[in-house]
């Protein structure tokens, strides 16, 4: 096998720039985990099929594991590092936490970011909109309802800090027969 | 009855933050100095004998480190219950799936090309495929020398039929005779699969002659009982580490390439990581929900006594036995059911065949056979003349009922879960001609297994938890700190739990069988308990007063009744010095019963403490297309006390969704060669975000035997849904669909007759 010429670069990720080398056939996904070491966006298909590779390129959702890294050269890749701006963890991301959005948590990084694109497209969506939405990312999880309700709720404009009051809607008391 | 203290408000899993930071890290973010990657070279055939192996060309590719086969391994088996594979293959290839070779590269693209150039000559021989067929005389057999191989003494195996079982009660044929009503029917299921979103991944790292695996495993304790045995070095010198792990579903259970990685990392001298591709995650793991050919008959007298009840069942085993030796028994349990019956005969074949292996995928074989069963019910109810409710309502276990091997049930809430999952959905009311409401019941038993903890006070007053409890994204070992803060008077969120590390806690039978909560919790609440002993043997020295008059809450010892009588727990663990406990408490005998009759005894011919589950599912079906849309389930639980009632309702909600995908989306495709049709997300169809059906979730608690009152909860939630699901088509489409999964096609057929 002859080794692939490498391309000198500058990917432009959560506001930051880095030089990088790149195979011209490198995904963006497999460059920014690999050569920037941002794990947090997640290979689950490379094919566009599960959504665990979500960023945003240029404000617009994008599965990485389909695009060319060079490609985004020049161009604002956010990924689920980035989502929280200046906070700790993010009102969407707390969100996700308190509705028990959160159980393996290997979509997680891909379902805020279409949550996020979502939310910025429309801030006020309905259900149903969530729904289709994040149609686009896998969860095997949680069933999504906990993930829809933290859309919800973020779109609701009311996210408690963690560890503060419930905020799981579903709290009748269960039925007790014994 | 005492309440039961739950999950405090606003209680949020401690591994929430890294999981939406993604800071969190899963196996394949893992990367290490000098590290190298693996890949596989697979059978070129699915059942074929090697004649040669040539890996000269594969070596002498720049840039490749190693390049392993068996020849390079010790000459053993491994395998649950039968001992029938090798790490690499040895002489034959039986699917797929096979690794014949191992390779490490410094690229991944070099190992692939590696993988490529290994030349290996075959000799095909017959491919079974056909389940059923495979038992037939005179059918080419997987496994000739199974007679030899070692394996637990009570499997019965036979050609290649690899476990044979009955469950046996009274005299069914007699019986059946006697009957009013005999119903007969046949169902068949599809495999289908567990998809993770993580697909697997390992890194082995060799330091002298020990060796650290990071493993996307449910089961670590397993995982290194096998690179023990199957590298011939001590379980010390193991050590199995799991990174977070992204979603299990079963299909991550036992040895899964922790053995071949190691093996490949000690021959390239540098730590090697392997990581699956979406294919392989569908191609290449021995653990897959198995297809299940059905045959129920039940005699039944015209006001709704069920007599008798025989059944056959041929289960796909695959190629290999893995840990699933158990599928045929649990199986025919499930042909039973949670229902009254006087006379029983289940039989039970698993079977080998030239298809990827069977294993244990969330509730192993119950949701397929309770498809075909409830639908079974059904028709029973419909030849007496009587509502499939009220068949239900009369002949559902109840306290003091005997099962199908005449163990006798405790307090259990199956005819509540009934009543309140058709009040839930509505069950009698009017609906338009295309939609129908179907009910489903089904069980799923306790596992009691041995498990270790400890837990120690930290000198701030805050306590850490060192379990051999994995979790595998459910929460049942992030739960875990709700206990231990009950018993020490903490705050849950001042308990840290340190788990993953087979090196640091006891062993754990792992993520599986619903037991974490059953078992491991039953652990982690005796070390709390040997804490808290010492921590008010030494209060009551301090405040001196009787030990028995007081109690810990809110960080402190205090008297009863009178609170400021009181000390900290931070002074009193500075006092002792050293505050910590282990435990494992007791674990459970299975219920005893009459099961001397049966045969392939392996531990299942009783439930423990089962948990119990009525789910209803209110579903539309275009009778031109066949397209079945669900539009709601509601789904009510028996699994004893509920502790922590979010995250056991996002069991519910996650199973009950993955119910639905094997109801009408889920089935594994295989070609005339075995091989797998649709091994991608795009052909092998989860539901999304936009199809799945609201869900309606209630739990009915009576104290049960585990800790706190509990039984577990994790798999129970898949169990019935297609089969709710199939019998409301069937009362739109009138016919039953007889084959699963229920896509568009099928039932459009089973509508047309």
């Amino acid at each position: 096998m002859e080794p692939t010429m490498k391309v000198a670069a500058t990917l432009h990720v959560n506001g930051t720039d880095y030089p990088v080398e790149l195979d011209p056939h490198a995904s963006l996904l497999k460059a920014v985990r690999e050569e920037l070491g941002l794990t947090g966006s997640k290979e689950g298909c490379d094919d566009s099929e599960c959504g665990a590779c979500m960023m945003l390129l240029d404000g617009e959702p994008l599965n990485a594991c389909s695009y060319l890294a060079l490609q985004a050269e020049g161009r604002e890749v956010t990924t689920v590092e980035g989502l929280a701006g200046d906070d700790d963890v993010g009102p969407l991301q707390r969100a996700f936490l308190q509705q028990f959005g959160v159980q393996c948590g290997f979509c997680t990084p891909g379902m805020l970011v279409s949550a996020t694109a979502l939310l910025r497209r429309n801030p006020d969506p309905t259900e149903e909109e969530i729904r289709i939405g994040l149609s686009g990312n896998l969860c095997r999880c949680t069933g999504y309802r906990g993930i829809v309700r933290a859309v919800r709720q973020v779109a609701s404009g009311d996210v408690p800090p963690l560890g503060s009051a419930p905020v799981h809607p579903d709290t009748t008391p269960p039925h007790r027969a014994g | 009855m005492a309440t039961v203290e739950t999950a405090p408000a606003g209680f949020v899993r401690q591994d929430g933050k890294e999981k939406v930071t993604g800071t969190g890290r899963y196996t394949a973010d893992l990367t290490f100095t000098g590290m190298a990657h693996a890949k596989f070279r697979y059978a070129d055939h699915s059942h074929a004998k090697i004649l040669k192996i040539d890996t000269s060309k594969a070596k002498a590719l720049p840039g490749v480190v190693a390049v392993l086969t068996q020849d390079d391994l010790p000459d053993v088996r491994y395998g649950g219950f039968v001992q029938d594979r090798y790490l690499f293959a040895r002489n034959t290839v039986r699917f797929e799936g096979e690794i014949v070779a191992g390779v490490v590269g410094v690229t991944e693209e070099i190992a692939a090309e590696a993988a490529r150039l290994i030349e290996v000559e075959y000799e095909p021989l017959p491919v079974v495929t056909d389940f059923v067929a495979a038992m037939e005389p005179g059918a080419t057999l997987i496994h000739p020398d199974l007679p030899s191989y070692d394996k637990d003494e009570n499997i019965v195996a036979d050609g290649n039929t690899m476990a044979y079982h009955t469950i046996v009660k009274g005299d069914a044929e007699t019986a059946m005779a006697g009957a009013d009503v005999v119903v007969k029917s046949h169902y068949v299921s599809d495999a289908s699969q567990g998809v993770p979103i993580e697909p697997r991944a390992v890194v082995a790292q060799w330091q002298g002659d020990k060796v650290t695996i990071w493993s996307s495993t449910q089961v670590p304790y397993a995982a290194r009982a096998g690179v023990a045995q199957t590298l011939q070095v001590p379980e010390a010198n193991v050590r199995v580490v799991v990174p977070l792990l992204g979603g299990g579903f079963g299909a991550k259970c036992d040895l899964h390439f922790e053995g071949q990685v190691a093996a490949l990392a000690r021959a390239a001298q540098r730590p090697v990581r392997l990581v699956l591709s979406r294919e392989e995650e569908f191609t290449i793991i021995a653990q897959r929900r198995e297809g299940i050919a059905m045959d129920f008959e039940t005699g039944v007298t015209r006001d709704g006594r069920l007599v008798a009840r025989r059944a056959k069942l041929v289960l796909d085993k695959g190629a290999y036995c893995g840990e699933g030796g158990f599928l045929g028994q649990m199986a025919a349990m499930h042909a039973c059911g949670p229902y009254q019956i006087d006379h029983i005969s289940v039989e039970a074949f698993l079977n080998y065949t030239n298809n990827q292996p069977s294993g244990s995928v969330r509730a192993p074989t119950a949701p397929q056979v309770c498809w075909g069963l409830e639908q079974h019910m059904d028709e029973v109810a419909a030849a007496i003349g009587m509502d499939p409710v009220d068949l239900r309502r009369r002949t559902l276990i109840e306290e003091g009922a005997e099962g199908p091997t005449r163990q006798v049930f405790d307090k259990v809430g199956v005819r509540d879960t009934l009543e309140r999952a058709v009040e839930m959905i509505g069950y009698g009311r009017e609906l338009p001609d295309d939609e129908a409401i179907g009910v489903a019941v089904g069980w799923w038993p306790c596992m009691p297994a041995p498990s270790g903890a400890y837990v120690q006070m930290n000198g701030d007053g805050s306590a850490t938890i060192v379990t051999g409890a994995q979790e595998n994204g459910s929460g049942a070992v992030m739960a875990m700190p709700i206990f231990v803060g009950q018993e020490l008077g903490i705050d849950p969120n001042d308990v840290s739990i340190l788990y993953q590390d087979t090196d640091v806690a006891p062993w754990d039978m792992g993520s599986c069988g619903s037991q974490t909560t059953f078992n491991s919790g039953r652990a982690i609440l005796a070390a709390a308990q040997e804490v808290r002993e010492q921590l008010l043997e030494a209060a009551a020295e301090q405040l001196e007063a009787d030990r028995d008059d007081l109690e810990l809450a809110g960080g402190v010892a205090r008297v009863k009744g009178s609170p400021d009588r009181s000390v900290a727990i931070t002074d009193l663990v500075g006092e002792i010095g050293t505050v910590h406990g282990k435990g494992s408490g007791e674990v459970l005998d299975a219920p005893t019963g009459d099961t001397g009759g049966c045969v392939g005894r392996l531990g299942n011919e009783t439930f423990l403490a089962p948990q119990l589950i009525t789910q209803a599912a209110h579903v539309k079906v275009d009778r031109a297309t066949g397209v079945v849309r669900v539009l709601k389930v509601a789904a009510a639980h028996d699994s004893g006390r509920i502790l922590n009632r979010a995250g056991a309702d996002g069991q519910v909600l996650g199973g009950v969704v993955m119910g639905v995908g094997l109801a009408l989306s889920e089935g594994t495709m295989l070609d005339d060669q075995g091989r797998q049709r649709n091994p991608h997300l795009l052909d092998y169809k989860l539901l999304t975000c936009s199809d799945t059906p609201e869900i309606e979730v209630d739990w009915i608690e009576y104290d049960s035997v585990g800790p706190r009152g509990t039984k577990g909860v994790g798999e129970p939630p898949q169990v019935p849904t297609a089969g709710a699901i199939a019998n409301a088509i069937s009362k739109v489409i009138g016919r039953h669909v007889r084959r699963l999964p229920m896509t568009p096609e099928r039932v459009w057929e089973a509508a047309r007759g």
